[in-house]
């Protein structure tokens, strides 16, 4: 098998569960709420990109294994706020670069994944790993999106990812039902609930031996992409949000015994729900 | 000659009733450590000795009972409560052990808005005394991280200090009295009374004492009036802890008590607050809370000090108060941490000690040094200084390490205590503390002679005093 050189796009987002539910409701107001209100909480990386961040170390590790020879190049399309986490990924052994996007990109996927697809032009990469979704109001379109302009076959909800002679294994799920295909790169891969969730920690030594690495910068014209002009051919537009009514009632189940009470809950509450499953 | 297993479970059981002593043996093996070990729990890999039975008392007569049984069968005794220790306190070390786990006794007892005190039995959560403050616009001024978990009679017997205690206190300035059962069956009960000078604070032998010596049923803690809408927030970046050091000195000379008063190191603070600090920055933080003209003027007066160092650099207040909301840790980030560490074996420990002003700094710089250059794998080596007073301040060293080439059960051994022995050292040499507020337990005992000097007999004498037996949390404080 020929070097395989994997590219990973990934997305530096708030931590949105260090928002308070006053937090929340002001996010949902509108859309520049919704900047106010995530803007002071600390950045992490989403959780799905960080799955696939994962994926590929493992794949670079297995294949090495083998006496593969494998590269690694992470991107994203992001400010400054993206540095850290480049810093971070150069210690783990991937390449890092950075993509300045010079507008808001939230639900913006087709000019999002305009962008994706030119950097991993750019920066090679026969496999493309994408998280599946990134944050609320996310639309899940970016990596298909990303793998048509590509012209690659995608495979949505990758669980795992592993060398199969000159190809790759993977797990991925359609709907509810877990399948495995063998692929041959070049590929799109949407990350899902992988198994494997977590990026694992640069010690202090790959840092220090990394950090004067420099990251690359590019521009949307670097890379050939028009954003004003994706921007106005996106196919819609957020005008608001808000918020999902996730109150719920509560009865309390009366009975002299227990063994009542349970003839109660299941009588009242329980059987006409499991008729319907 | 030591009871059996068996017999240790009946004579529980004929104390407090069947039903309140837990048998199961899942529960006992995990119950073997504390977060000391957590690697043992969250990777199901146990190496200490399993508690023969948990006992749950219902009450202050059941305690006692259960004290005079084990003194006179030599049966070691875990007294317990939350659970969340953190330096192996819990760990038994010895086979055979009992935990005595007050978590059953939960009542408030009284809330006591005029007089400004609130009386709790063991068992009862912080965060539920604390609810229960705030329904009076009260509050308990405690919020050490652990509070969602943690529970009261732990909390006093560890010495617990909260986020807030440069204007409230430690938990030694908030108990007012108490009530604790002696090996043998004692029970005492200390008043209730703002101050006296009767004699030596009496309360001070239970307050830290880990188990070591008694068994606390009950604490009444002070409350103080809750004006959140009146927090101000302040924060800067800065280049030098040792400039963090300087201003936190000047504040607290200065006589100024904020709530909450911290110097983050540039790796500490790039957990926290990497999205607005950088790489090489410190973070310098306050809190000023209380009525409306104390909090404003305690602000003011932090921020003149401040303005005094231009190389400081504010931020935004929305940072430091978003971050403050979201730093308790609740039950869901325990798992979540656990889950992080199974996935990873990255692991994150802290050690904190306390020294004064001038010793501080340099305590701070060559400890986090050796530990870089001596212990392998680390991936994280910081701290911050959390708790201020007007002789010193503390150092919280926060450090995360690879576990790489030994099992899980192990962690403790290859880099944990390697690593606490390297603060232990560095402490003790300038003559600072090597304990702030997580307590000995079984981690920091073997350092405990020199931490204490010549004033180690009177330990040993309460020890040898209170529990002639042995039987109190063998251990824990004063080594095997």
């Amino acid at each position: 098998m020929t070097a395989l050189r994997i590219a990973v796009g990934f997305k530096v987002t708030p931590d949105y569960e260090a928002l308070r539910p006053a937090d929340w409701a002001r996010a949902a107001t509108g859309p520049s709420a919704h900047g106010e209100a995530v803007r002071y909480v600390r950045r992490v990386f989403n959780v799905f990109d960080e799955a696939a961040l994962e994926l590929a170390l493992r794949l670079r590790d297995a294949r090495t294994e083998r006496g593969l020879e494998t590269s690694l190049v992470a991107f994203s399309v992001a400010g400054r706020e993206a540095d850290p986490f480049l810093a971070t990924l150069q210690a783990l052994g991937y390449e890092g670069a950075r993509v300045e996007p010079d507008a808001d990109l939230d639900f913006a996927p087709a000019t999002t994944a305009a962008l994706v697809a030119a950097a991993t032009r750019h920066l090679g990469g026969e496999v493309l790993l994408l998280g599946s979704r990134c944050g609320p109001g996310d639309t899940g379109l970016v990596p298909f999106l990303a793998a048509e302009a590509l012209g690659r076959p995608s495979l949505p909800g990758v669980t795992a990812v592993e060398p199969a002679a000159d190809r790759l294994r993977v797990t991925f799920s359609a709907g509810d039902q877990p399948l495995r295909a063998t692929i041959a790169p070049p590929c799109v891969l949407a990350v899902g609930n992988a198994l494997v969730s977590l990026l694992r920690v640069p010690t202090l030594k790959d840092r220090l031996a990394t950090r004067d690495r420099v990251v690359t910068t590019l521009t949307p014209a670097d890379l050939g992409v028009d954003v004003p002009a994706a921007l106005s051919r996106e196919p819609s537009a957020l005008v608001g949000l808000e918020t999902i009514d996730r109150s719920r009632a509560g009865v309390v189940v009366a009975g002299a015994s227990p063994a009542e009470e349970a003839r109660a809950l299941y009588e009242e509450h329980l059987h006409a729900r499991l008729e319907r499953i | 000659m030591p009871l059996s297993r068996e017999a240790i479970v009946e004579g529980l059981r004929g104390i407090v009733g069947p039903d309140a002593v837990v048998t199961d043996e899942k529960v006992l093996v995990e119950s073997s450590v504390d977060n000391f070990r957590k690697l043992q729990n969250i990777f199901d890999v146990h190496t200490m000795p399993v508690p023969a039975a948990i006992a749950l008392p219902a009450d202050t007569a059941q305690v006692a009972r259960v004290l005079t049984w084990a003194d006179d069968n030599g049966v070691n005794i875990i007294p317990r409560t939350g659970a969340t220790a953190t330096e192996g306190g819990l760990e038994s070390v010895v086979p055979d052990s009992v935990i005595l786990d007050g978590s059953a006794m939960n009542e408030i007892v009284k809330v006591d808005p005029y007089n400004m005190q609130a009386t709790c039995q063991c068992g009862v959560p912080l965060q539920a005394l604390e609810d229960r403050a705030r329904e009076h616009g009260l509050t308990t001024g405690h919020s050490p991280q652990s509070k969602p978990v943690a529970h009261m009679g732990g909390l006093v017997a560890t010495r617990s200090i909260g986020q807030f205690s440069t204007l409230y206190g430690g938990i030694e300035d908030m108990v007012v009295g108490l009530e604790a059962v002696f090996p043998g069956g004692e029970v005492c009960r200390i008043k209730n009374v703002p101050r006296r000078a009767a004699g030596p604070d009496i309360r001070h032998i239970v307050i830290g004492n880990e188990g070591a010596l008694c068994f606390i049923t009950e604490v009444t803690v002070k409350l103080f009036p809750y004006f959140p809408e009146n927090n101000v927030f302040l924060g800067w970046t800065l280049k030098d802890m040792g400039l963090g050091f300087e201003v936190l000195r000047d504040v607290m000379v200065n006589g100024y008590k904020p709530s909450v008063a911290r110097v983050y190191d540039p790796g500490d603070a790039g957990i926290h607050f990497s999205h607005f600090a950088a790489p090489d920055d410190c973070v310098l933080l306050f809190m000023a809370e209380g009525a409306a003209g104390i909090a404003t003027a305690t602000a003011d007066g932090i921020q003149a000090i401040v303005d005094q160092h231009p190389e400081c650099t504010q931020v935004p207040s929305e940072y430091i108060e978003t971050w403050f909301n979201d730093l308790c840790w609740d039950a869901s980030k325990i798992t979540a941490e656990d889950e992080r560490i199974r996935q990873t074996r990255n692991v994150n420990r802290t050690t904190e000690i306390s020294a004064d002003w001038s010793s501080i700094n340099e305590i701070y710089q060559a400890a986090k040094q050796r530990i870089i250059d001596e212990i392998p794998d680390i991936t994280m080596m910081g701290g911050h200084s959390s708790h201020s007073y007007i002789n010193g301040t503390n150092m919280y060293f926060n450090y995360f390490f690879n576990v790489v080439g030994v099992g899980p059960e192990e962690e403790t051994e290859k880099y944990y205590l390697p690593i606490i022995g390297i603060i232990c050292e560095e402490t003790l040499k300038r003559g600072g503390s090597i304990v702030h507020h997580h307590g000995m337990g079984k981690a920091r005992a073997p350092w405990v002679k020199d931490e204490y000097g010549s004033s180690y007999s009177m330990l040993e004498t309460l020890k040898r005093s209170f529990d002639p037996n042995g039987v109190m949390n063998k251990g824990t404080i004063i080594p095997l």
